[in-house]
C-alpha cells in the first residue's frame, strides 16, 4: 500500500515536471511584429498595391476603397509576388498562382490568400487587423 | 628512431605510469595493450580478419564517427565567434570569412563535413541493409541507427539556419511550414520549434541551442550505445560459420596431484565450444593501423573540399523577398519535390511511412538468410523493395536539386537562371 503510494508520487512528480517543461517551451509573449498594425492616413498611399514587407501583406487602394491581402503563400509560407499587370499573385517557391481575388488558380497551395479587415482609427489612420479574415469583397470606403 | 625513442620513454618511470604496456612486441603484450588502454579497450583484442577487409563495410561507420569528431572540433571553434542573434549572426559569418584567421577554412570544413555526414549516413544504412546486417540479434541497433539518421538530419537542419542569410531563412521557413501540415499537432510543433509564428530571433536562438547542445549530446550518447552494441553483438555481422568437423582427441590422464572444484555454473556452452577455429587477428596493429589511416584520409578529404570550395553565404535574410526558387537543404529536396505536388502527402504521409518502414524493417524481415553477404540472392524481395524506395528518393532529390528553376518550373542545370522579381 505504502509502496503503491510511493510509485504514484513518483509518477506524479515526473509527469508534472515533464508537463511544466513542455509548457515552458511555449513562449507567452512574442517579440514579433504585432498582428494589428496601424498604417498611415488613407491619402498617403498611391492607387494600386503597396507592399508592407515587415507584416507581409499588400494594401490595395482603388480610389476611395481599401482592402488588404496577405502576401504569405498558403503552401509553405513564402512571400508571393504581385504579377506586374495586377492580374494576381505568383509564389516563387513552388509556383503557386493566385488570381486577383486571392483564389488559387494553379500550383500546390491548398487555400486562397487571406484578406484582412481594414478599418479607420480615430485619428484617421488605416488599421489592418491580421488576426481576422474577411471575404475579398469586403472593403473600407473613406 | 622514433620507435626507439618511444620505447625508451615507455619504459621510463613516467612512461610506464601513463601507458602501462608501451609498444607491444609479443602477442601477450598485444592482448594486454588492448585491455589496459582506455581508448583501445573500446575495441576487442582480436577481430575477424573478414571485418578488416575494406569491401566488407567500406569503412563507412568509422568515417561517420570521424566526421562527427571533425564537426565537434570545428563547431566548438566556430562558437568562439558566433553570436545567435539575427544581425550579429550574419556579421559573425562575414567576420569568419574576412577577418578571422582560418575562419573561412573552419566554416568550410564544418559545412562540408556536415553534408558528407548526411550522405555517409545514407550510404552506411545502405551497406547495413544490403549485407543483411540488421538481422537478429542486431535489430535494435538498426533502430538506434535510424534515430541517429534523424539526429543527423536534425543537426544539419538546425545548423542551416545559423548563418541567417537568404538561403538559411527560406530553407527553414519552408522546412518549418512542412511540419504544420501534420494533423492535429502540426501548428503547435511549428510554433514551439520556432518559438513564435515566424522565423525570427527566437527561432534562431532555439535552433542554436538544439544545434550546439541538445542534438549533439543525444548523438554522442546514442553513438556510444550504437558502438557498444556492435561489440556486444559479436562485431560485424558475418555469415554463419561452417559446421565444426569433430576432431579426435587423445585420452589423457588427469595428473593426480591436481585438484578440481566447481567454480561457477553458466548457461549454454562456453564461447569456444561448437565453433570452428576463428580467423582472427590482433586489433593491435591490424585494426588500429587501419583506423588511423582512415582518420587521416577523412580529415584530408574534408580539408581538400574546404580549401577548394567555399561554403555558400548569400545576402542577409530578407523576409519580404524569397529567392526564386526557394529550396530546402538538398537532403530534403526529395521531400520538397513531393511537397510541390501536395504538401500533405510529401510533407507528412510519405516521410512518416518511410520512417515507420525503416524502423519496422528488422522486425518484419527476421529470416537469418544472407547475413554478412552483399546482395544475397536469398533476400530478393527485401532488396527489390529497398532499392525501389532508395532510387525513387534519389531521383526526386536530384530533380529537386538541379532540375528545378525559378517558380519551381522544370529546367536543365545548364540553363542560365534569370531571377525575376
Ligand atoms: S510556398 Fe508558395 S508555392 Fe510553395
Amino acid at each position: 500500500m505504502q509502496l503503491m503510494l510511493g510509485w504514484w508520487a513518483a509518477v506524479f512528480a515526473i509527469s508534472a515536471t515533464v508537463a511544466a517543461s513542455v509548457r515552458f517551451m511555449f513562449p507567452n509573449v512574442l517579440y514579433e511584429p504585432s498582428l494589428r498594425m496601424k498604417a498611415q492616413r488613407p491619402d498617403d498611399y498611391p492607387d494600386g498595391a503597396t507592399f508592407f514587407p515587415e507584416h507581409r501583406f499588400f494594401l490595395m487602394k482603388n480610389g476611395k476603397q481599401f482592402r488588404a491581402v496577405s502576401a504569405t503563400c498558403t503552401h509553405l509560407g513564402c512571400t508571393v509576388n504581385r504579377i506586374a499587370d495586377g492580374s494576381g499573385f505568383r509564389c516563387p517557391c513552388h509556383g503557386s498562382v493566385f488570381d486577383a481575388s486571392g483564389a488559387v488558380t494553379s500550383g500546390p497551395a491548398p487555400k486562397a490568400l487571406a484578406w484582412y479587415p481594414v478599418t479607420l482609427s480615430r485619428d484617421e489612420r488605416l488599421v489592418i487587423d491580421m488576426t481576422r479574415q474577411v471575404s475579398p469583397e469586403e472593403q473600407l470606403v473613406v | 628512431m622514433l620507435t626507439r625513442t618511444w620505447r625508451k620513454f615507455c619504459s621510463s618511470r613516467i612512461g610506464r605510469s601513463i601507458f602501462r604496456v608501451g609498444l607491444p612486441g609479443s602477442d601477450l603484450e598485444r592482448a594486454r595493450v588492448g585491455v589496459s588502454s582506455f581508448l583501445l579497450h573500446i575495441q576487442p583484442v582480436k577481430v575477424q580478419s573478414r571485418s578488416l577487409k575494406f569491401r566488407t563495410t567500406f569503412g563507412l561507420g568509422l568515417i561517420l564517427l570521424y566526421l562527427f569528431l571533425i564537426l565537434i572540433v570545428t563547431g566548438v571553434l566556430l562558437m568562439f565567434y558566433y553570436v545567435p542573434s539575427p544581425e550579429l549572426a550574419y556579421r559573425s559569418m562575414k567576420d569568419l570569412e574576412f577577418v578571422v584567421t582560418a575562419g573561412m577554412l573552419l566554416r568550410n570544413m564544418h559545412r562540408w563535413a556536415a553534408h558528407l555526414m548526411v550522405l555517409g549516413v545514407v550510404l552506411h544504412m545502405c551497406r547495413v541493409f544490403y549485407t543483411g546486417a540488421y538481422k537478429p540479434p542486431r535489430e535494435f541497433n538498426w533502430v538506434i541507427g535510424v534515430v541517429l539518421f534523424l539526429l543527423t538530419l536534425g543537426l544539419s537542419f538546425t545548423g542551416y539556419l545559423l548563418p541567417w542569410d537568404q538561403l538559411a531563412f527560406w530553407a527553414i521557413t519552408v522546412g518549418a511550414n512542412i511540419s504544420s501540415y501534420a494533423p492535429f499537432v502540426g501548428e503547435k510543433v511549428r510554433f514551439v520549434l520556432l518559438g513564435g509564428n515566424v522565423v525570427g530571433p527566437s527561432a534562431l536562438l532555439r535552433f542554436y541551442v538544439l544545434h550546439v547542445v541538445l542534438l549533439p549530446a543525444g548523438m554522442a550518447f546514442l553513438v556510444a550505445i550504437h558502438l557498444w552494441r556492435v561489440r556486444k553483438d559479436g562485431g560485424l555481422a558475418r555469415p554463419a560459420e561452417p559446421d565444426l568437423i569433430e576432431e579426435e582427441f587423445a585420452e589423457f590422464e588427469l595428473p593426480p596431484e591436481k585438484t578440481y572444484g566447481l567454480m561457477e555454473l553458466a548457461r549454454g556452452s562456453s564461447a569456444a565450444v561448437g565453433t570452428a577455429q576463428e580467423d582472427t587477428v590482433f586489433s593491435w596493429p591490424h585494426l588500429v593501423f587501419r583506423e588511423i589511416l582512415l582518420l587521416m584520409l577523412t580529415v584530408a578529404g574534408v580539408l581538400v573540399l574546404a580549401i577548394f570550395w567555399n561554403a555558400p553565404l548569400e545576402e542577409f535574410a530578407n523576409p519580404a523577398h524569397p529567392p526564386n526558387p526557394a529550396k530546402a537543404p538538398w537532403y530534403f529536396l526529395g521531400l520538397q519535390e513531393l511537397v510541390a505536388h501536395s504538401a500533405f502527402w510529401g510533407g507528412v504521409v510519405v516521410p512518416t511511412l518511410l520512417l515507420v518502414a525503416l524502423i519496422m524493417l528488422p522486425y518484419i524481415d527476421t529470416k537469418p538468410d544472407g547475413v554478412g553477404v552483399w546482395f544475397s540472392s536469398q533476400r530478393k524481395t527485401a532488396i527489390l523493395i529497398f532499392s525501389i524506395c532508395l532510387i525513387t528518393m534519389t531521383v526526386l532529390t536530384v530533380i529537386g536539386s538541379v532540375f528545378r528553376g525559378p517558380n519551381w518550373d522544370f529546367t536543365v542545370p545548364w540553363h542560365p537562371n534569370v531571377e525575376e522579381h
